[in-house]
Order: C-alpha cells, then structure tokens, then sequence
C-alpha cells in the first residue's frame, strides 16, 4: 500500500541491536525455553516485502512458528486453522482492512484477550486512537525498529502465555472445587431421607447448608435409632474454605464408625474427640454439638463441644429458650470429657441448632461498634417466626432475616426439627 | 488487628486491639516470634481492646500457647470482654490456656 514503507530503519540492522550484544549464551537459551521459541504468530500485511521482513525479524527473535496473510479476509481464515498467540497487524490493506479485521476479531469471544500488534505507517494521533478502539493491544510506526518490535512482541506473548496458564489454572481449579462441592453435599442427608425419617418418626427436619466459599466447614447428619429415637449432630470446624471442608470429611467417617447407638451424647462426643486429637494440627479444631430425640421420654439429650447454644421453642412459648453450648472444642485436649444435658421436648417443641455464623453477623451497633447479632439476638429473630406450621417457609424466612441483619462470611448451617403435635 | 507489646520485668504484655479472624494469620505468626524473643517468662495477652475473635482466631491463640510451652515460656490471656469473653467461656478455653480477668 501507499505509504507502507520504508520497513526497517536502515541502521537498526537486527545483528547490531543494543542489548543482544551483551546477551550471553545462556541468557539467550533462557529467552527460547520461556515458552516465546513455541510461541505462533501470524503476521497481516498485504506487502510481500514487509511479510517477508517481519518474518526475518521474528525468526532472529526465535519465534518460528509464523504464518502470513495479505489481507483481512485472508487472515481471518487463517486464525481458525492456526490459532495463533500473536497478530501483527497492518492496518491499510485491500479487501478487509486492519481496523475492521480487529472489530471482527474482538467479537469473537476466542480472541478476545489475543494480543493485536497494530504495525502502520499511519502515525498520527487519531490512527492510535482508532487502532485502540477497534481493538488493538499495541501500535508502532513503521519504519519498524527491529529492537522495539521485537521487545514489544515478546511482552505481548509473555502476558498472553501467563493469562492462558492463568485461565487454565482457574477453570481447572473451579472444576475440581464444584466436584468436591458436590461430595461435601453428599455428606449431608438428603431431602428424601429426611421424608422418610419424617414417616418413621414423626419429627420433621429443615436444613439450610451454605458455606462461604465452594467448600465450608460445616456438615451435619442425622440417623434414626432403636426405640423411634434419633442421632443428630451439628459440626463447625475452625477456619473455612478447602482445609476445614477436608477436615469434615475425616469427621464424618470417624462418626459414622463411632457407634452411637449405645452411647450417651457426652461418650460419643469423648469417642470422637479422642480420635480428632491424632489427626488435627495444633490451631485445628472443631465445635460439635450430637444429641439424641427421644420421643418416649420427651426429651432432647445433648451434649456440646463448644458449638452454639441450642435453642428450644414449646407451643405456648413467647420465644425460643437457650441450651448450654459450652464444652470444650473437639481435637484440643485428648482427656476432655463432656457432660449430657437435658431439654424438654414435647409433641408440638421445635429445636433450633446453628452453626456460629448465625450469631457472628456483624450488625455495627451503637458507636460504629464491633458488635454482632449473639444468640440473644438470634432468638428474637426466631421467636417472632417459631409459630409458623410450616418448617421449611419458617427456615428460608430466619435465614433471610440473617442475611437482612449484616453480611455473613462464614458458613452458615441451620437445622430445625419439630415433633409433631 | 493490630498490637502493642510492652515487656516488663515480670512479663510482657501484647495489647491485642480489633478483630482477630483468619485474615490476620500472618500477622499473628510474627507476633509469636516477636513473644519468643523477649526475655519475659510469662507472655500475657490482653484481650480488653480485642472486639471480635472468630473460631480461626481462637485456633492461631492455641498455637500461641503451645509455641510458647516449647519456648519454655507461658501464654496467659488477660482482661476479654463482649464477644471474646462468650467464646472463650462457651469454649472453655480456660482449661487449656490460663485467664485472668
């Protein structure tokens, strides 16, 4: 084209660049290994003179893997076929021109973030300007100095390589995060068992489960036992994120093998613990609360691990009544022992059992304070829904009272069973 | 979180003041070093300006303490009020860790 030419500044000749000329043997073998040796580039200009050039160029910088395009139609073709982590672009060639060949480029979602070189003789402000808005990564003038070129495109390839590895990395990782999501909920009972135990038993269970990051910290279960009793535990483990929801997974096998069947709640808590102690690093550990409903006897026996306080509600009853949480947390102290308590639990009774990020809302307060919704303030909020009959809009409505009171950074797991009346 | 250490003759105290959650890992980490250093025995952590500890937290001051048992020193936390005391207490750390009011 007119215009498109000289094509390189006729004392920047490739063998006397400044800076190569210092570059050592090794350094250079160091610029080829960095993945730029493998790197493809595809060079867009309409001059043979110019395509033969660049390419001169380029394979001097160690890139090889270069094809060429006269044109913009030309080049598009090519990009399917040769998938290339560089364009050097012209922009005033016949046909399809640069400006447009980048516009169709952009719209393409593959080659969204590929880097475009715009190389022209069009120097003026206003070409930058529109180069850049139809989507070009870079600009330079011809006449092309060979240095820069070179500089530039190997900037570009070396962004473009670490956003690929970048973006590889992260759709790996969200992948293999939503596969052990799904095993953590798996974990959990499901939502036909629990309708079954509601058959079996008379006791209605809701659960909401909603970890922070893709894996929490929390899990819980719930088996029926001899007798129409059932075993219900609640866990926390310190911290959230992949290291807590590990750590639930070695939980879980170790109550599943516990029998807790014959013991009290404070012997299997004891059991649990004493087998948590061997596994967890110093500054990991877990809260716990496991009890046992017991229909004939009208009671929820319990005991806790340090987890929240269990909240009772009695037809009748203007709000809910707070158990005793406290104990010592799981995986501490070997020798810990635990004690069982006792809440009434007559037909018609709800129990409320929560993980801690029900009551760590943080809900600023008076001063612009620290302060935090507390079981106190979690009550209140149960007590003006626990008349509710219907479990499940009881749930989703607290839960959205949670989120309506401040933002929530932890795991929050929820469970409500009520024995029907 | 931020703190104040101040050693004294008997034992150093570490001013504790803010949130203490599983952000502050790193920062903690330095604290324990900076309480290994020291000459004090007894390394006291007061807690009266600490306005939030998470269970994350209440793990790093578990560390503190056995970080200090190997150094031949010992942890005592000092003065929690609000939340941290509720945590501490439904927690009973106190069979682990010496509180002092």
């Amino acid at each position: 084209m007119n215009g498109d030419g000289p094509e390189l500044e006729p004392r920047q000749r490739p063998r006397s660049e400044p800076g190569r000329e210092t570059a050592s043997p090794a350094a250079e073998a160091d610029q080829l290994t960095d993945g730029i040796a493998g790197a493809r580039v595809l060079i867009v200009d309409d001059n043979r003179i110019n395509r033969h050039l660049l390419l001169a160029l380029l394979e001097r910088g160690g890139i090889t893997s270069v094809e060429q395009a006269e044109d913009g139609d030309d080049a598009l073709a090519c990009m399917e076929r040769f998938k290339p982590d560089l364009v050097l672009l012209d922009l005033m060639m016949p046909q399809l021109d640069g400006f447009e060949m980048c516009r169709r480029l952009r719209a393409d979602p593959r080659w969204r973030s590929l880097p475009v070189l715009a190389q022209s003789s069009l120097n003026r402000v206003e070409d930058r300007i529109r180069a850049f808005a139809a989507g070009a990564t870079d600009y330079v003038t011809k006449p092309i100095n060979a240095v820069e070129l070179l500089a530039r495109v190997r900037i570009h390839i070396r962004k473009h390589l670490m956003l690929r590895d970048l973006e590889r990395y992260h759709s790996r990782t969200r992948a293999e995060l939503m596969l052990a999501r799904s095993m953590q909920e798996r974990l959990l009972p499901s939502p036909s068992r629990l309708a079954e135990l509601e058959a079996e038993t008379g006791v209605a269970v809701q659960a909401h489960f909603a970890p922070s990051s893709e894996l929490g910290g929390d899990f819980w279960g719930i088996q029926t036992l001899p007798g129409g009793r059932i075993a219900v535990y609640l866990v926390d483990f310190s911290g959230h994120g992949v290291g807590a929801a590990l750590n639930t997974f070695r939980l879980d096998a170790i109550c599943r093998q516990a029998d807790s069947t014959a013991d009290t709640p404070a012997a299997f808590l004891a059991a649990v613990n004493r087998r948590l102690c061997r596994l967890l690093p110093t500054g990991q550990f877990a809260t716990m609360l496991a009890g046992l409903v017991d229909p004939v006897a009208g009671v929820f026996r319990y005991a806790s691990a340090g987890s929240t306080a269990p909240m009772l509600w009695l037809p009748g009853d203007e709000a809910p009544r707070l158990g005793d949480g406290s104990g010592l947390p799981l995986g501490l102290l070997a020798s810990a022992s635990y004690e069982d308590r006792e809440l009434p639990l007559p037909p018609g009774a709800r129990l409320f059992l929560y993980s801690d990020a029900a009551i760590e809302i943080p809900t600023g307060g008076q001063e612009g304070g620290h302060q935090v919704l507390d079981d106190t303030g979690l009550a209140a909020l149960l007590a003006g829904r626990m008349r509710d009959p219907d479990g499940a809009r009881l749930l989703a409505g607290l839960v959205g009272d949670l989120h309506a009171a401040g933002p929530i950074d932890d795991d929050l797991t929820a469970l409500l069973l009520t024995r029907r009346g | 979180m931020d703190y104040g250490i101040e050693v004294r003759d008997q034992e150093a105290v570490v001013c504790l003041r803010g949130r203490l959650t599983f952000n502050d890992h790193g920062k903690l980490r330095t604290l324990i070093g900076e309480m290994g250093q020291n000459r004090a025995r007894r390394q006291v952590l007061d807690l009266s300006s600490l306005e939030f500890v998470d269970s994350a937290g209440i793990g790093m001051l578990l560390i503190a303490r056995e970080e200090m048992a190997n150094a031949d020193k010992q942890l005592i936390l000092r003065a929690a009020g609000g939340q941290v005391k509720r945590v501490l207490t439904v927690a009973q750390i106190a069979k682990i860790v010496p509180i002092e009011d």
